[in-house]
């Protein structure tokens, strides 16, 4: 019975305070991810020699160093320079550049694998190339892209638990100051694990509608 | 406009790509309403010389000109302008894939000529009458056979009110029983009066729809006259020889039916 009151009244708030905290650094570096991703893709295709170069050094930097490192970098690294950053913030402009770096690779294949066809006949009514980019080629490139940007998505609420090592306390912080207070690490981290697997059920139900939502004959879900 | 101003001019076009000269100074002219027919063996430059017309390819040397007026392509607005009157129908369709056959026409009247979408939808719908594909417009390129997707991507060139249509081998890509559709609609443009350059491997039909063919081989056109000049009474040795070799091939059925 203990147990139990000791779950109601310690163990759930802290947790559901992680999972709030969680959350709210999931979905905003989710979609700036993305967008940073559709944005620095797109460059490295389409853009001029020196957007497009820019946009590869972005993606060689922020792919090459370990995620860890950036949030050290930006936190406490940027902090000798006098730019202090919150940790909440600091996480998320690390993992909205990572992501960002890892969907560009996504979205770049699947814009090399759309035709030059489509490009031609947009052009050949009188589009202009970015006109075309943004009715026509993106549209079809995201939809490619889009198990790919998925999986990122997937990754990204894992690696979310890294937040706490820049003091942020999310879901993994809250299990650790719980786990050490009360030294039960196999019960709490079961139950922080047990919670991230929930977020990712719930993430991979939401990606599979969007694919539906999304499909067209030619560009169906990989799926069978 | 004066009726002496050919509608589309092109002067000695000249197109390079590496050490490989694919055009070497091609000129000709066209007229309101003419429609000219333009043959020869692959490789020969017919292609190269319609996506240069069209500024989808950039020529080395050379110049273009729309109702006597040159066009200077490095102006975007006059480019895109000029596109819009300049239509385009490719070998392979062209078909925006994540569009239906409706959306595929209704596009550029939307985000080109920014038309409100009721009224695009509306000119969508008679266009694809026209082609006579009404009934299948929801359908997606995916679900279409390869006649009807060159159906719509002439209604989709059409819709943007062109003075001059290009058809890149229109039905080269067809299946033989789809060809038949696909020229029915071209003949039926033609009867309308539209003015259009029509490269093809199809010499019957080109022969009964153009009042000229322009046999091209190398880059320059070696041959140019009547049909029924071109195709049975060629003066040139190379030209006799294609048109005798494909004229055979096809034991004279002109595949327009």
């Amino acid at each position: 019975m203990s147990e139990l009151i000791f779950l109601q009244n310690e163990v759930a708030p802290a947790m559901l305070r992680g999972v709030w905290v969680s959350i709210q650094l999931i979905v905003p570096s989710a979609i700036f991810g993305l967008l940073i991703g559709i944005l620095s893709g797109t460059l490295r295709v389409y853009g001029h020699s020196f957007l497009k170069s820019i946009a590869n050094v972005y993606v060689t930097i922020f792919r090459g160093f370990p995620l860890l490192v950036q949030l050290y970098l930006w936190y406490f690294g940027l902090a000798r320079f006098g730019i202090y950053f919150s940790p909440y913030t600091a996480a998320v402009i690390g993992f909205s550049l990572c992501s960002g770096a890892y969907h560009s690779e996504y979205i770049r294949g699947a814009l090399l694998s759309i035709k030059e066809g489509q490009m031609l006949g947009a052009q050949s009514l009188g589009f202009s190339k970015v006109q075309a980019l943004f009715s026509i080629i993106l549209p079809q490139a995201v939809r490619r892209a889009l198990p790919g940007c998925g999986n990122e998505l997937i990754y990204l609420i894992k690696y979310s638990s890294l937040a706490y090592m820049v003091t942020c306390i999310e879901l993994t912080g809250e299990a650790k100051i719980l786990a050490s207070l009360y030294f039960k690490y196999m019960e709490m981290f079961l139950i922080a694990g047990a919670i991230y697997l929930f977020l990712v059920s719930i993430a991979t139900w939401f990606l599979n509608n969007i694919e539906d939502w999304l499909a067209v004959p030619g560009f169906e879900p990989p799926r069978t | 406009m004066p009726e002496n101003i050919s509608v589309l001019k092109v002067e000695n076009i000249k197109k390079r790509f590496g050490d490989k000269e694919i055009l070497k100074g091609v000129s000709f002219e066209l007229d309101r309403g003419d429609i000219k027919a333009i043959i020869g063996p692959s490789g020969g430059g017919k292609s190269t010389l319609l996506h240069c017309i069209n500024f989808l390819t950039l020529f080395d040397e050379g110049h273009v000109y729309l109702n006597g007026i040159e066009v200077n392509y490095a102006d975007k607005h006059e480019l895109y302008a000029y596109r819009q009157n300049v239509g385009m129908i490719f070998q392979d369709f062209n078909l925006f894939d994540h569009l239906s056959a409706l959306q595929n026409v209704q596009i550029g009247l939307v985000r080109v000529k920014k038309i409100p979408k009721p009224l695009a939808r509306e000119r969508a719908v008679a266009e694809l009458e026209r082609v006579g594909l009404k009934e299948h417009m929801d359908k997606y390129p995916a679900e279409l056979s390869g006649g009807q997707k060159q159906r719509v991507s002439i209604a989709r060139a059409l819709a943007m009110d062109p003075e001059v249509i290009l058809l890149d081998e229109p039905t080269s890509a067809l299946d033989p029983e789809l060809v038949g559709e696909v020229h029915s609609v071209i003949k039926k443009l033609a009867a309308g009066g539209m003015t259009m350059i029509l490269v093809t491997h199809e010499i019957g039909f080109a022969g009964s729809l153009a009042k000229e063919i322009m046999f091209m081989d190398e880059g320059v056109i070696v041959e140019k006259g009547a049909p029924r000049k071109i195709l049975y009474e060629a003066s040139c040795e190379r030209t006799r020889e294609f048109c005798d070799k494909i004229i055979h091939f096809h034991h004279g059925d002109d595949g327009s039916k």
